[in-house]
């Protein structure tokens, strides 16, 4: 799954972030470390959030760059950051960041599927108590599928 | 029940700036409550993010936006405006 839309490289379920912007440079650093972005998308990410928040509901947020920041993306890619702790995020609390890189407008299909899944209150805490890569990769399959 | 039927006129379709603007307009109009649908799918509260996200509404696509209560028609006139415009567009340079 080399090339995929979300790799297992991508996937941290212990991440540890005092609060809304560290969490979001954490993931991502994840993104610029998978080769998915240029370390310049990460500043595009935070701006991005200071103008609205990626907060979804469900405990969790879509951290992701400006349509400035497009340039900055080699390929579209996922990272699922698992915050066991939680994160503050503008008063709502988030366990789990899914960040995205796209190029294009592909994401739009991409952050449906997601939705779709988040919109199941099983499937959302099912993630958000993930403990395993594998299961991570089970309830996002779909999102990925989007994209062939 | 009234309605409108716009089309999506953000570059980027109705995806995370775009339908946060629009989700929030829609929870600014309560208690009038507002659905929105594409094409067959089931009308959803559009002051739910994940439920608009859902939608996955591209630019150009149609969508119906249904209002009831009083005031509705007002609210639905301006959310179809909010839904028409490039709100892609709006965004600061580096916002």
């Amino acid at each position: 799954m080399a090339d995929s839309l979300l790799d297992e490289r991508a996937i941290r379920l212990d991440a540890v972030a005092a609060d809304r912007d560290a969490a979001i440079r954490l993931c991502g650093e994840t993104l610029v470390a998978i080769g998915a972005a240029e370390p310049g998308y990460i500043d595009t990410m935070l701006a991005r959030e200071q103008s609205v928040s990626t907060f979804v509901g469900e405990g969790v947020a879509i951290p992701h760059g400006t349509l400035g920041g497009k340039e900055l993306v080699n390929r579209d890619a996922l990272a699922v950051l698992r915050f066991p702790e939680g994160v503050d995020w503008d008063g709502n609390p988030v366990s789990v960041c899914v960040a995205i890189a796209a190029k294009g407008d592909g994401h739009v299909e991409l952050l449906s599927a997601l939705a779709e899944i988040l919109l199941d209150p099983d499937q959302a805490a099912a993630l958000r108590g993930a403990t395993e890569v594998d299961e991570v990769l089970r309830l996002l399959k779909p999102v990925g599928a989007e994209q062939e | 029940m009234p309605t409108r039927t716009v089309t999506v006129g953000s570059a980027s379709g109705l995806h995370a700036r775009p339908a946060a603007l629009f989700v929030q307009a829609a929870a600014a109009v309560a208690p009038v409550k507002v659905t929105i649908q594409v094409g067959e799918k089931r009308a959803v509260p559009a002051n739910s993010m994940l439920s608009v996200l859902s939608l996955g509404a591209k630019k150009g696509t149609e969508v119906v936006l249904a209002a009831e209560g009083d005031g509705a028609d007002e609210a639905l006139d301006s959310l179809a405006d909010l839904l028409a415009r490039d709100l892609d567009a709006e965004e600061p340079a580096n916002g």
